[in-house]
């Protein structure tokens, strides 16, 4: 093959990509386009070579990828993830808990739909102490208190 | 040959292992992954890596607010008064790892849940207080609820009584009730009308009759001024009296004469003795 077919193939599988939408497809455009660049390079490699390398660079593009581009996508919302949502969220404590009775926390903003919420936290809290989310249990709010 | 033929294999290995690998998981959803069939991991969403052939997608979960139908139920009150009750859940699954290993399906068991316990909260109340405190029995529901759903990684967010009523034989029974505490007032306020127009009407005769005989009062007082002047005037003891009623009886034959039913009227010529004759029982006055 040629090094155009390449660049034909590789920009063709990036066109694809718009049309699959599972985004894989897109590293083997890139792989392609690579190694489009290597046979312009160097004309003389043979096919098999030639295709084992886009395999090759496919694979390293997908692992690129994951390692340095992925870490660049924040969450721009928590919309649709009450969890990520709520978890590290700091609240009051209204009412400290004693015995088997839960304690009550107030939040600035609702969470859930509600700025109350009844709480267990494993250390010992007292009315107005700040403390922070750490884990769901139904309708019970987990919290820890941060020193 | 071999080489390319070995090349391509190892490229459609490369395509399938990538294929299987590469995950995007939609905001608004986690996706479970199992590893040779243990929980492994829930993928948040974005892009994700699982390792082909071993990590499979077990479970895709939405973490969006769910909106479960109640379904109607007949409920019966502490005052053995049957209602019919449905209502909506709101609820957001937290833990969708606890949500699908925790229960086999947290639909039908949160809509289970939610109908027992709204007949044992509407159980203890009386037939009125369940049809007047919805915000109460809602309060109560996501409390007894809170509890039992709290394994399965699942928030209630609220639980909303969508219609509560009384059952069709209640509901015509409180209609009659309604009905005739309407009737009743009507007869009452008719009653006390009736009894107001009586007392209205006795003090409409007693202020008329106590005019009426202001008036005579004051038709005697006229009289007796006049037959006084008359008096004074004649210097006589009982011809006041007598010229009084002539005059009275003039006017009577006048109002007689002009009366339409009657075209004859004879006066008696000595009229003085007429009147004489009228008062003859009077005692005779001074002379």
């Amino acid at each position: 093959m040629l090094y155009w077919h390449w660049l034909t193939l590789g920009m063709a599988l990036i066109i694809a990509e718009l049309f699959i939408a599972s985004f894989f497809v897109f590293w083997f455009g890139l792989g392609a386009l690579l190694v489009g660049l290597l046979v312009w390079l160097n004309p003389t490699l043979s096919t098999a070579w030639q295709v084992l390398g886009w395999s090759l660079a496919s694979g390293l593009m997908t692992l690129l990828w994951f390692r340095y581009l992925r870490p660049l996508m924040k969450d721009r919302t928590q919309a649709g993830n009450a969890r990520g949502a709520v978890i590290g969220e700091a609240g009051r404590v209204l009412r400290a808990p004693h015995g088997t009775n839960r304690g009550t926390v107030r939040f600035t903003t609702p969470l859930l739909g509600d700025d109350e919420w009844e709480f267990i936290c494993e250390g010992s809290v007292v009315i107005g102490d700040r403390v922070y989310v750490k884990d769901f249990s139904g309708n019970t709010l987990v919290v820890e208190k941060r020193d | 040959m071999p080489g390319t033929i070995l090349a391509l294999f190892l490229f459609a290995l490369v395509v399938v292992t990538i294929g299987l690998g590469v995950r995007i998981v939609p905001q608004g959803s986690k996706h479970v992954v199992q590893r040779l069939g243990k929980y492994h991991s829930a993928l948040s969403p974005g892009l994700n890596l699982i390792i082909p052939y071993i990590d499979t997608v077990a479970y895709k979960v939405t973490t969006k607010d769910i909106v479960l139908d109640i379904p109607s139920q007949e409920v019966i009150t502490r005052d053995n008064a049957v209602i019919i009750a449905n209502a909506l859940a709101y609820i957001n699954i937290v833990a969708p790892e606890k949500a699908v290993y925790g229960v086999e399906n947290y639909v039908y068991a949160i809509q289970s849940l939610v109908q027992t316990s709204l007949r044992s909260i509407v159980g203890e109340m009386a037939l009125d207080d369940a049809l007047s405190s919805r915000d109460s029995i809602k309060a109560k529901l996501k409390a007894a609820i809170s509890d039992d759903i709290a394994d399965w990684g699942i928030a209630l967010k609220t639980v909303e009584i969508q219609d509560i009523k009384p059952s069709p034989t209640m509901q015509h029974a409180m209609e009659e009730q309604a009905a005739a505490e309407r009737a009743r007032r009507a007869t009452v306020t008719r009653a006390e009308g009736d009894k107001s127009a009586a007392i209205l009407q006795a003090d409409g005769r007693l202020e008329a009759s106590r005019r009426d005989a202001e008036a005579q009062v004051v038709l005697a007082e006229a009289s007796q001024t006049a037959i006084r002047k008359v008096a004074e005037a004649t210097q006589t003891g009982e011809l006041p009296v007598v010229y009084l009623l002539g005059e009275k009886y003039i006017e009577a034959m006048r109002n007689i004469a002009n009366s339409a039913n009657s075209k004859l009227v004879i006066l008696p010529a000595d009229l003085p003795a007429a009147v004489r004759g009228l008062i003859s029982g009077l005692p005779a006055g001074p002379r």
